[in-house]
């Protein structure tokens, strides 16, 4: 039986992003864009800036998605500042977002690149 | 040697402006009082910028927006565009009917997220809490209670007084009684089918019984009377309103709040669990209103007199209108008068048998402002923007086939190509008008996962939207050529009968559940109105009972497509049986 492989990632971090229900797609989107393979999203219920805006509290819907990115620490910063843009994080009540250092991942990486990268 | 420099800090510098700061520096320092205990941080509020306040409210209100315009304008232009091009007539008093048109979307918007954020937390918190604190035949008098007071806050009810304008009184004097001067008590016997329709589903649901028998023992009597009122020929004039009603009460207040009642008391018993919770109401619903109306209707016959009917509406309109049966005055009233008493109740609920605290009472009653300045703005609306547009284009429609004074030229088509025209047009509205509803949708997915993926979501959408269309059709039909109306009715529902002895029970559930989701707000104004005008212009008595016919049609359509569907299934097993005997062998 042939040995299998395993290729661990190092130098990833994780983004992690709470907004409204019904907005990541359009952050995650914009991740996309800068670079980012792809989202994690899931659903949950926040409070904090809602109760604190008075009446617009109302605009401001209680269910979250959370959207969990991992980018590579290069790209990290960009990405980082492309879903910020996107999502209006400088508007009371839109969100908020935090990197967190990854030890390592793995995931599928293709072949061919795994080549190169070894042959280098 | 080059420098090297990590390519992140150079995006850093060359992108946006960061700031770092400590968030240690952001939080707010502890406070203590006297004793030197610790105090409670105090939540302060935020200061806005313009341009916040903005991006908070401009997705908000858009997308409420947006949900209402896609509900009317399509409806709208269908009808504005068709009597345009097809019938040549240019739509009158179009400002009045843009203006309606717009308090139709304002109001519905208001309204909804009125009833989102000011009565749904009360049927949520109802649903939950209630059958676990008191006894069945309380829970159950709240629920009958509830079932009257939903549907006076019921939007499309409006639409009903609003076609009591139309019919004439000398034609059809008891029909013009019971929509007029008994119009207080029809919306009562309403609801009280609703209440009783809402008991009867609860208790259903928490024994788990099968909607069959419900279904022919509500149908038995409430046939028995149709062909008892179609003996005599006034009575019969109200058989259409009666079967009507089924189909203006189940809307956006009726059906979210009894259910939450229901499949609260049936899961605080263990019965929730079923797949099929919470259908069954609807359909009850829909069925009880008719049987309360045609015993109303029965009623007025032998209390009054046509005579005493005529008499007392040429004094009625001879008097000068008090102030608060007029414009802005009644509409105001009757926005107040269908959302306070059903307010009122909730609280005395929530407060003397439930004995819990009302939370965000301020924007709880932020929402009940909202709901009933929304049911205000919408009854302007559907007076001056829905009933008139429906009215209008009913009425030029019999000028494709039949001479109509009002209509240059017409006949505009030769008999039949026009009545071809006329009822395609009927069937594409309604076929048009169901697809865009959106608790169709919600029925559908619920139906794809119901029956594991055998009946799609794109196939229930289809066949009730086919039902309803031929619904319509079949209605307009039954003005044309003056069809007595408890004829389709009995065939009709001796087929719907027929098929749900022969359906399995989900798709019984389905099938007459989806009935009731397809008379939304916006369409049961739109039909209506289009009927009387229609029946008007082609000088037919009345003009009801198309909605009815909507009504049925999806029950048939829904059924004959459940068993279609149970067929090829279980060809498909019978033809894999010897394929999959081998396997295990």
């Amino acid at each position: 039986m042939p040995q299998r492989e395993m290729v661990v990632l190092t130098d990833a971090s994780l983004i992690t992003c709470v907004v409204q229900k019904g907005l990541a797609d359009e952050i995650v989107k914009a991740a996309q864009e800068g670079g980012a393979q792809g989202a994690t999203i899931y659903y949950g219920r926040g409070t904090g800036v809602r109760e604190r805006l008075g009446i617009l509290g109302l605009t401001i819907e209680a269910e979250k998605e959370v959207i969990t990115i991992m980018v590579a620490n290069d790209q990290m910063d960009r990405i980082f500042e492309k879903m910020y843009l996107a999502g209006q994080m400088d508007t009371p009540g839109k969100g908020f977002m935090y990197v967190t250092q990854l030890e390592k991942a793995a995931t599928y990486v293709p072949e061919e690149m795994l080549e190169q990268l070894v042959s280098e | 040697m080059a420098r090297e420099i990590r390519f992140g800090k150079y995006l850093k510098e060359a992108a946006a402006h960061h700031d770092t700061v400590s968030y240690n520096d952001l939080i707010p320092e502890v406070q203590r009082d006297a004793e030197g205990r610790e105090l409670p941080v105090e939540v302060t509020g935020i200061k806005l910028r313009a341009v916040d306040v903005y991006r908070l409210l401009q997705p908000y209100v858009t997308i409420r927006v947006m949900e209402q315009v896609k509900a009317v304008v399509p409806l709208a232009l269908y009808l504005m565009l068709f009597q345009m091009i097809i019938l040549r007539q240019g739509v009158n008093d179009s400002v009045i009917i843009t203006a309606g048109l717009f308090a139709v979307i304002i109001g519905l918007m208001f309204f909804m997220e009125g009833l989102k954020i000011g009565l749904m937390p009360f049927g949520s918190s109802l649903g939950t809490t209630l059958p676990a604190k008191s006894s069945l035949p309380v829970v159950l008098t709240i629920a009958f209670i509830l079932g009257i007071g939903v549907t006076f806050a019921e939007p499309a009810i409006g639409a009903l007084k609003a076609a009591g304008q139309v019919v004439k009184v000398e034609t059809a004097p008891y029909l013009y009684a019971l929509l007029n001067d008994w119009s207080e008590q029809l919306v009562l016997v309403v609801g009280i089918g609703v209440g009783t329709a809402a008991v009867l589903g609860t208790i259903r649901l928490l024994y788990g019984w099968s909607l069959k028998p419900f279904i022919y023992a509500t149908l038995t009597p409430t046939i028995l009377l149709t062909v008892y009122i179609q003996q005599n020929e006034e009575l019969s004039k109200m058989l259409g309103l009666a079967w009507d009603c089924g189909a203006v009460t189940t809307g956006p207040v009726t059906v979210p709040l009894v259910l939450a009642l229901g499949i609260g008391i049936a899961s605080a018993a263990g019965k929730g669990s079923s797949s099929l919770s919470g259908f069954g109401i609807v359909t009850l619903a829909s069925l009880f209103p008719i049987l309360g109306v045609e015993l109303l209707a029965i009623y007025v016959f032998y209390a009054t007199t046509p005579e005493a009917i005529i008499a007392a509406a040429s004094v009625g309109s001879a008097e000068v209108a008090a102030w608060y049966t007029q414009t802005p005055y009644a509409e105001v009233i009757g926005g107040i008068r269908a959302i306070v008493p059903l307010v009122i109740f909730l609280v005395i609920v929530m407060k003397l048998v439930l004995r819990e605290k009302i939370h965000n009472a301020g924007i709880i009653s932020y929402g009940i402002a909202l709901a009933v300045i929304g049911m205000v703005i919408f009854s302007l609306g559907l007076t001056y923007g829905l009933a008139m547009l429906g009215n209008q284009a009913g009425g030029f429609i019999p000028a494709a086939f039949s001479e109509v004074s009002s209509v240059e030229g017409s006949p505009l088509y030769f008999f039949s190509l026009g009545i071809l025209i006329a009822l395609f047009f009927a069937w594409a509205l309604g076929f048009g008008a169901t697809l865009a509803e959106p608790a169709l949708n919600a029925l559908g997915i619920t139906v794809e996962q119901l029956t594991n993926g055998a009946f799609k979501k794109s196939t229930l959408m289809y066949a009730v939207s086919f039902g309803v269309g031929c619904g319509i059709a079949i209605g307009v039909a039954k003005i044309v050529f003056d069809i007595q109306i408890a004829y389709l009715l009995v065939g009709f529902y001796a087929i719907a009968i027929v098929l749900t002895y022969f359906s399995s029970e989900e798709f019984v559930n389905i099938a007459w559940d989806s009935a009731g989701v397809t008379t939304g707000p916006v369409t049961v104004p739109l039909v209506l109105s289009m009927g009387l005008g229609f029946a008007n212009a082609a000088n037919a008595i009345e003009g009801f009972g198309i909605l009815s016919m909507a009504s049925i049609g999806p029950i048939i359509a829904v059924q004959a497509t459940g068993l279609w569907i149970n067929m090829k299934v279980t060809r498909k097993r019978k033809k894999l049986q010897p394929e999959l005997e081998a396997a295990e062998i």
